[in-house]
C-alpha cells in the first residue's frame, strides 16, 4: 500500500510556522483535497511531499517508508501543474514521454508506457496533435498523462483549475474526477473552491493558519463539522451563526426558538445552514418573534432570501422561486436535529 | 435617476465588430445586468454608455437626451471599475473627497459630505488611511462610495465582485442590491457570472457574440429562455438540453429522443406551440432541478455515472454519451454512482426548441 | 449595513504578511552571499581611489616630481590645498557658473522633455518618424556636437542668418566671443543634446500611470489639468525624481560639448568646474590641487543629490 503519510509535521519559514503539527494518512487510490483559505498552509504540504521543503519536526512517510531525506527525483510523486506547462512546440506523445526520456529509458519501454498511459486517458488518437490544436479538457489529460507516465506513487495539484470560468470550472471538475476513478491512481489537491473541494474529493482535510482542523469525507465535514471555523468555510451561502440569549432557549434576537431540553451543555452559539432554516408567513401562533425580509434573490432552482431579526442578517436557501415578499413578516423555525452547537471557543458541541 | 436608451447601437474596432445593433432601454432607477461570456461585447456597451468609447454607429439617450459629443466626466455616470481604479496614492479621505474637489467645492461642504459618505459605508475609521493596502471588500466600498458622493445620475458597475473571495461576494451581493433599492438609482451591471445577475438585477440583458440575445427579468430569463445559448448559459447547472425529433403518437405530439430509445410526451401548452414544426429536429430542454429520480417509478431508466454532493445540493449526472442529463436535489435523495435511476420530467417545464436555428419554439 | 463591516476573522492576510517577511528574510541573506564578490569589486573599485585621492590632495605633489604618488607624503602639507581652494575666487566663480547653467537647463530639459512625451501618448501623423528624430542628439558624440554648435554659432553661422531671415535685420551676433551669448549658446547646445533623455525617461513614467485611475478621475469631473496635477504627476513622482537626479549630476559634470564650442572662453566667461579642473590638471600640473577640488566637488554634490532626494522620498511617505 503505497499511502503518503505525515507524522506530527512542522515547517517553519523564520518565524512563521507554515504547517504545524500536521498528521494524516493518505489512503492509496485515493482523491484526496487540502482546502482552506489562501496562505493556510496547503500549498506547503505539496511541497513537503514533492520534498521541495524539509519538514523542520516530523516524518514525511511515502508507501509506508520515511522520505525525509530522500530528494524530490527519487520520490517518484508527480505534480501537475496549474497552467499544465506543456511544450508548445511539442505533440502530445512527445509532452508525455519527456519525462522518460529524460531519465534515459530504453526506447521500448517508454513506447509502451506512453501507449497504456494514453489509451487510460482515452488520448491515443491526440497523441499526434500539439497543444495548441487540443481542447481544455484535452489538454489537462495530456498534462495528467505527462505526470504518470513515470508511474508515480501519487499525483499532486495545486488548484489546477482556478484559473478557468465558472461554467467550465463545472464541467472540469466532473472530468478530473471521472479520470482519477477510472485511473485508480492517489491524487493529492489543492483548492481554496469548497465547493470544488467537496465535489471532486474522497475524502478531504481543512486548514487554518498552518493547522489541520479536520479530516473526513466532504459529506461527513459538512455535516457534522468540528468547529465553527469548519463549518463557514463550507457551504454557500454560509452557514448562519448566531448568539445564543441569556435564557439558553432562544436565538437570533428571539427569532428562533432552541430545542432546549435536547440541547449539550454550555452553548455559546448555535448555526443554522441557510438550506435547514425554514421561512414561513408570519402567524399569531408561532413561538417567538417574526423576522422581516430584507432581500430575495433568485436563483431559477432555489432562491436565497436575507432576513432581519433586527439585530443580523441570516440567510435561508429555498428550493425553487416562491413568493416571498421584500420587507414582509415571516416566522422562522428549524428542525433541532439539523441545529448545529458550539461552545465558547468555536468548537462544536454534540448532544 | 435617468432612463438609458441605447438606440441601434454598433460598435467596430477595424474590422471587428464588438456590437451588433443593440438596442435596449433601461429604465429610471433599474438595475440592469449586461450578462454573456467574455468577448460577447457587454464592456464595450457599458464604455460606450460611459463615453470612454464612441459607437461607430447608433445613438446613446439619457433622458431623451442625445450623449454623443458629451465628453465622459459630463454625463454624470459613476463608474466603478473591476479593479476599482482607487487613487492608490492618497489616503481613503481624498480619495472620497476627489469628485467635489474638482468641483472647486468649498471645503466645509467637502468635508461634510465625504463624512457622510464615510459614515454610510462603514469608512469613517479608515480615513486617514493610505488606500494602497486596503482590503479588496474595504476598497470595493471605497470605490462606490467615491463615485456616490457626486450623485452621479447613473451608475455604471465592472465586474465589481470578482475580486472579492467567495465567502464574501454572497454578502457583497445582497448589499449592493439593497443598496440599490433604496436609493432606486439607475444602475447598470457588467458581469460573466450568471448568479451575480440573477440575484441582484431587477432585469438581465443576455448578450453573446455582440449580440444582444433577450432582456428579461431574472425568472423570465430563467423560466423562459428564447434560445439555446440563454438557455445553457442560465443556471447552474445550465438547462439540459437533449436533441430529438417532433412526432405524432397516440398520446398527441410527443419528442422522441432518438438514442435514449424514449418518447417524451409534452403539456398541452408546449404541444400547441409545437404542433407547426411536428416532423423537425428539436431540443428538448429542461431545468436540472425539475427532474425527480425514483428507483422504479415511471420515468426513463438512466445509469448513474457520477454524483456530486456539494452542500445543501446533489448534483446526479446521468446517462452516457451525447445524451446526458444533469439532476439538481436536496441532499435527503441518495443516488449512488454506478445504479439506474428513473428519470421523471415535470412536463410543465419542458421547453423545446428549433434544432436548425436554436430559437425557443413557443405559442406565437 | 452591519454586514458590510469588514469580516470577522481573515487570517490569511496575517499569513500573507508573515510568510512574506519570512520568505524575503531568507531571500536576503542568500542574495547577500551570491552578490558579495561583485560588491567587495565594487567596493575596492569606487573606494581605492577616494582614498587616493584623499591621500594626494593633502600634498603638495605633481607628477613632474619624478617620485611616485604613493611617495607623494614627501611633499605633504596637510591641509593647504583646501584652505587655498577657500580663497580661490576663479574656482568659486566657476562654481557659481556652473549652478546657474545647470538651474537653467535641467528645468528646461525637464519641461520640454515632459511636454513632449504628453505629446507623444497621443497619436499623431508621423509619431514614429519624430520618435526617430528626437532620438537622434542623445547618439551624437558630444564632441561631434560641439563642433556642430561652434559652427552654428559662428557670426557668419546658420543662426544669425536664421534670425536675419526672422527679423529682417542684418544680424551678425558674435556668439562666442561675448560672455554672455557665449553662456547662452553653451546652454542651448546642451538642451539640444539632453533633452531628448528627458523625453524618453519622462515618456516611460507617463505610460506607466494607470489608466484607469485617469479614467476614473475623468468620470468624477477632473479636467485635463486637474487630471495631471493630482493623478499623473504624483504617480510620476519617483521616476521624476530619477531622471532630475541624473541630469543634475550629468549637468554639474558639463565640459566636452562646452570644451570644444568656447575653451571656456572668451576670457574664463564659460568655464565651469569641470573645464577649470581640466584647466589647472593641464596648464597647471598641481594634482594635489586638484584632488582637493575633486573631493570638495564629490562631496557636496552627493550631499546635495542624496538630501534632495530623502526629502522628496520623506514627501512621499507623508
Amino acid at each position: 500500500m503505497a499511502g503518503i503519510s505525515f507524522r506530527n509535521v512542522t515547517k517553519r519559514y523564520g518565524k512563521t510556522v507554515a504547517v504545524k503539527n500536521a498528521s494524516f494518512d493518505i489512503q492509496s487510490g485515493e482523491f484526496f483535497c487540502f482546502f482552506g483559505p489562501p496562505l493556510s498552509g496547503k500549498s506547503t504540504i505539496l511541497k513537503l511531499i514533492l520534498g521541495l521543503e524539509t519538514p523542520d519536526e516530523g516524518e514525511v512517510l511515502i508507501g509506508g517508508k520515511p522520505v525525509n531525506h530522500v530528494a524530490p527525483a527519487s520520490r517518484n510523486v508527480a505534480m501537475v501543474f496549474q497552467n499544465l506547462a506543456l511544450f508548445p512546440h511539442m505533440t502530445a506523445a512527445q509532452n508525455i514521454r519527456f519525462p522518460l526520456v529524460e531519465r534515459k529509458v530504453p526506447e521500448a519501454t517508454i513506447k509502451a508506457r506512453v501507449d497504456e498511459v494514453a489509451a487510460k486517458l482515452h488520448i491515443a488518437h491526440l497523441l499526434h496533435k500539439p497543444p495548441a490544436q487540443l481542447s481544455g479538457g484535452e489538454r489537462q489529460r495530456v498534462a495528467i498523462a505527462r505526470a504518470l507516465v513515470r508511474d508515480p506513487v501519487a499525483y499532486l495539484m495545486d488548484d489546477p483549475i482556478s484559473a478557468l470560468d465558472a461554467r467550465l470550472r463545472e464541467e472540469t471538475r466532473v472530468e478530473l474526477k471521472r479520470i482519477q476513478r477510472e485511473l485508480g491512481q492517489t491524487l493529492i489537491y489543492v483548492t481554496h473552491d469548497q465547493e470544488e473541494a467537496m465535489s471532486v474529493a474522497d475524502r478531504m482535510a481543512i486548514m487554518e493558519d498552518g493547522e489541520i482542523r479536520q479530516i473526513g469525507t466532504p459529506v461527513e465535514i459538512y455535516d457534522r463539522p468540528a468547529s465553527r471555523y469548519v463549518a463557514q468555510l463550507l457551504g454557500a451561502p454560509m452557514m448562519n451563526l448566531m448568539a445564543v440569549d441569556a435564557s439558553g432557549l432562544e436565538a437570533g434576537e428571539g427569532t428562533i426558538i432552541l430545542p432546549g431540553q435536547a440541547m449539550p451543555q454550555d452553548v455559546a452559539g448555535v448555526g443554522i445552514r441557510p438550506e435547514d432554516l425554514k421561512v414561513e408567513p408570519w402567524a399569531e401562533s408561532h413561538p417567538g418573534r417574526p423576522a422581516t425580509v430584507y432581500e430575495v434573490e433568485p436563483l431559477g432552482g432555489y432562491t436565497v432570501v436575507t432576513l432581519d431579526t433586527g439585530g443580523q442578517k441570516l440567510r435561508a436557501l429555498m428550493r425553487g422561486q416562491p413568493d416571498v415578499r421584500i420587507e414582509s413578516a415571516v416566522a422562522l423555525s428549524c428542525n433541532p436535529e439539523r441545529i448545529h452547537f458550539f461552545g465558547a471557543a468555536g468548537e462544536a458541541l454534540r448532544p | 435617476m435617468t432612463a438609458i436608451h441605447l438606440e441601434n447601437l454598433v460598435k467596430r474596432f477595424g474590422a471587428f465588430t464588438a456590437l451588433k445593433t443593440m438596442d435596449l432601454e433601461i429604465r429610471d432607477g433599474e438595475f440592469m445586468a449586461l450578462l454573456g461570456p467574455s468577448g460577447c461585447g457587454k464592456s464595450t456597451t457599458m464604455n460606450m454608455i460611459a463615453g470612454m468609447e464612441g459607437p461607430s454607429e447608433g445613438r446613446i439617450l439619457f433622458d431623451g437626451r442625445d450623449m454623443n459629443g458629451v465628453a465622459m466626466g459630463r454625463r454624470g455616470v459613476g463608474f466603478v471599475f473591476q479593479n476599482y481604479a482607487i487613487f492608490t496614492h492618497m489616503n481613503v479621505y481624498d480619495n472620497l473627497a476627489y469628485g467635489l474637489r474638482v468641483r472647486g467645492l468649498p471645503d466645509a461642504e467637502i468635508d461634510s459630505r465625504v463624512k457622510k459618505i464615510a459614515d454610510f459605508l462603514q469608512l469613517t475609521p479608515l480615513l486617514k488611511q493610505p488606500s494602497a493596502k486596503l482590503s479588496v471588500n474595504i476598497l470595493q466600498r471605497l470605490a462606490i462610495g467615491r463615485s456616490a458622493i457626486v450623485e452621479p445620475a447613473i451608475f455604471l458597475l465592472d465586474e465589481p465582485l470578482s475580486n472579492v473571495d467567495a465567502a464574501f461576494r454572497a454578502v457583497m451581493r445582497t448589499e449592493l442590491k439593497h443598496l440599490q433599492r433604496q436609493f432606486r438609482q439607475t444602475m447598470v451591471y457588467v458581469t460573466h457570472d450568471q448568479l451575480e445577475a440573477m440575484t441582484m438585477a431587477d432585469r438581465i440583458a443576455v448578450m453573446d457574440h455582440g449580440v444582444l440575445q433577450q432582456v428579461g427579468t431574472p425568472l423570465e430569463v430563467y423560466n423562459n429562455p428564447v434560445n439555446l445559448f440563454v438557455a445553457g448559459f442560465i443556471g447552474s447547472p445550465g438547462m439540459n438540453l437533449l436533441r430529438g425529433s417532433l412526432a405524432d403518437s397516440d398520446r398527441g405530439l410527443v419528442v422522441d429522443l432518438g438514442e435514449l430509445g424514449l418518447t417524451a410526451p409534452l403539456s398541452p401548452e408546449v404541444a400547441a406551440a409545437a404542433r407547426a414544426h411536428a416532423g423537425r429536429e428539436v431540443v428538448y430542454g429542461f431545468r436540472p432541478e425539475r427532474v425527480s429520480l425514483s428507483v422504479t417509478g415511471e420515468g426513463v431508466p438512466m445509469p448513474v455515472t457520477f454524483v456530486e454532493r456539494i452542500g445543501a445540493r446533489t448534483i446526479a449526472h446521468l446517462g452516457t454519451g451525447a445524451q446526458r442529463v444533469k439532476a439538481v436535489f436536496d441532499n435527503d435523495v441518495t443516488a449512488e454512482s454506478g445504479t439506474t435511476v428513473s428519470v421523471a420530467v415535470e412536463p410543465a417545464s419542458v421547453r423545446l426548441f428549433d434544432a436548425a436555428t436554436g430559437i425557443a419554439i413557443r405559442e406565437a | 449595513m452591519t454586514s458590510l463591516a469588514t469580516p470577522e476573522k481573515m487570517p490569511m492576510a496575517d499569513a500573507a504578511l508573515k510568510d512574506g517577511a519570512a520568505a524575503a528574510d531568507d531571500g536576503r541573506r542568500l542574495g547577500f552571499a551570491l552578490t558579495m564578490p561583485a560588491q567587495v569589486l565594487v567596493l575596492f573599485i569606487a573606494v581605492f581611489p577616494l582614498l587616493m585621492q584623499l591621500y594626494i590632495s593633502l600634498t603638495d605633489w605633481s607628477p613632474l616630481d619624478g617620485i611616485g604618488w604613493w611617495q607623494a607624503y614627501e611633499l605633504w602639507n596637510g591641509f593647504a590645498n583646501y584652505t587655498d581652494l577657500m580663497a580661490d575666487t576663479r574656482f568659486w566663480s566657476a562654481l557659481g557658473r556652473t549652478a546657474l547653467v545647470m538651474l537653467i537647463c535641467v528645468p528646461a530639459e525637464f519641461l520640454l522633455g515632459l511636454g513632449l512625451a504628453i505629446l507623444f501618448m497621443d497619436d499623431f501623423v508621423g509619431k514614429r518618424v519624430f520618435y526617430s528624430i528626437m532620438l537622434v542628439p542623445m547618439m551624437v558624440v558630444p564632441a561631434v556636437a560641439g563642433y556642430m554648435f561652434f559652427m552654428l554659432f559662428q557670426s557668419g553661422g546658420p543662426v544669425n542668418d536664421i534670425l536675419s531671415g526672422v527679423t529682417g535685420m542684418n544680424v551678425s551676433i558674435a556668439w562666442l566671443s561675448d560672455p554672455t551669448t557665449a553662456l547662452i549658446a553653451v546652454m542651448i547646445a546642451d538642451i539640444w543634446q539632453w533633452t531628448p533623455l528627458m523625453f524618453l525617461i519622462l515618456l516611460a513614467g507617463l505610460v506607466g500611470v494607470p489608466e484607469d485611475q485617469v479614467r476614473a478621475a475623468t468620470l468624477l469631473g477632473a479636467s485635463w489639468w486637474q487630471r495631471f496635477r493630482t493623478i499623473v504627476l504624483p504617480k510620476m513622482k519617483t521616476i521624476i525624481i530619477i531622471a532630475l537626479a541624473i541630469r543634475v549630476i550629468e549637468n554639474f559634470k558639463i565640459f566636452d560639448t562646452l570644451y570644444i564650442m568656447t575653451g571656456g572662453g572668451p576670457g574664463v566667461a564659460t568655464e565651469t568646474i569641470s573645464v577649470y579642473i581640466y584647466k589647472v590638471t593641464q596648464q597647471d600640473l598641481i594634482w594635489g590641487y586638484v584632488a582637493a577640488i575633486a573631493l570638495v566637488i564629490l562631496i557636496s554634490l552627493s550631499i546635495l543629490v542624496s538630501l534632495a532626494i530623502s526629502r522628496m522620498n520623506k514627501k512621499k511617505e507623508a
